[in-house]
């Protein structure tokens, strides 16, 4: 079973104050299971797009049933990658486990796109979950449906720091012009 | 933002990742993003902080999970990300 989900958003922000804070999501009050961050590749293409990727470390909130899989693991990695085309002011981003990929796999896919006439800018996040684990005792239904529920909590969670960081982020912007 | 800013994973290399950081942060919203410049111009900065990340990234075989997940998974397709709404209409 693949489960999607989908978000969307708006953030009344403009593109630059969007994008530098979400580089610059951690530390903020909502993401304290949030431990380091660390850019690993960036580089700018032939169109003059700027590629990022980040690999950034949690603190894992693992369901009980789940822990005799894992034993003692208690952190989990995330990759991130992030194209920014500053022409068009849109930003692509992707965020999926490193690690315990064989118990699910957490794909999450975002666009943010100025909004000119409304002056926001728009987020469309599509979320994948799938399990390569076989549906014994439903156990993999179970794995799926407990990362989807929890992925509601994180996405307003993280939603709403960011929004936190997004003020700070202005501020600074606003004092430097 | 600011004040606060996110640490390595490696403790050694986060002075050399918040030096990175605050010089990425002025460039990118001054010079990138007004089209200013098309060459990260933090490139010392760089190469510092990440002589520091590979070597812990390799003590704690990071950069293998890294290798593997994206053989397993690409991330990109292209100049572009995977996005699973696309993979999704594709399978239809």
């Amino acid at each position: 079973m693949v489960l999607y989900f989908k978000h969307a958003h708006s953030y009344k922000h403009d593109f630059p104050t969007v994008s530098l804070a979400y580089f610059n999501r951690y530390p903020n009050p909502y993401s304290t299971h949030v431990k380091s961050t660390d850019t690993v590749e960036h580089f700018i293409d032939e169109e003059g797009r700027l590629h990022q990727t980040k690999i950034v470390m949690k603190t894992g909130r693992l369901p009980q049933f789940i822990k005799p899989f894992l034993g003692k693991i208690s952190t989990s990695w995330i990759v991130e990658k992030s194209i920014v085309d500053p022409v068009n002011q849109t930003m692509q981003t992707y965020n999926c486990n490193l690690d315990h990929r064989k118990i699910v796999r957490i794909e999450e896919y975002a666009t943010y796109k100025f909004n000119k006439k409304d002056n926001c800018t728009e987020c469309q996040t599509t979320v994948k979950f799938s399990s390569g684990f076989r549906n014994t005792l439903n156990l993999r239904d179970r794995i799926e449906n407990w990362s989807k529920n929890k992925f509601d909590e994180n996405m307003s969670r993280s939603t709403l720091g960011l929004k936190i960081v997004m003020d700070n982020v202005r501020e600074r912007l606003s004092r430097l012009k | 933002m600011g004040n606060l800013m996110s640490t390595s994973f490696a403790p050694e290399c986060t002075p050399l990742k918040q030096k990175y950081d605050g010089c990425f942060n002025e460039w990118y919203s001054e010079k990138f993003l007004k089209g200013k410049s098309t060459t990260n111009e933090c490139e010392d900065l760089w190469y510092e902080y990440q002589e520091c990340v590979r070597k812990h990234m390799t003590e704690q075989k990071l950069d293998k999970m890294l290798d593997d997940a994206r053989k397993e998974a690409p991330f990109e397709n292209g100049g572009a990300l995977i996005n699973p709404d696309d993979e999704k209409n594709k399978k239809k």
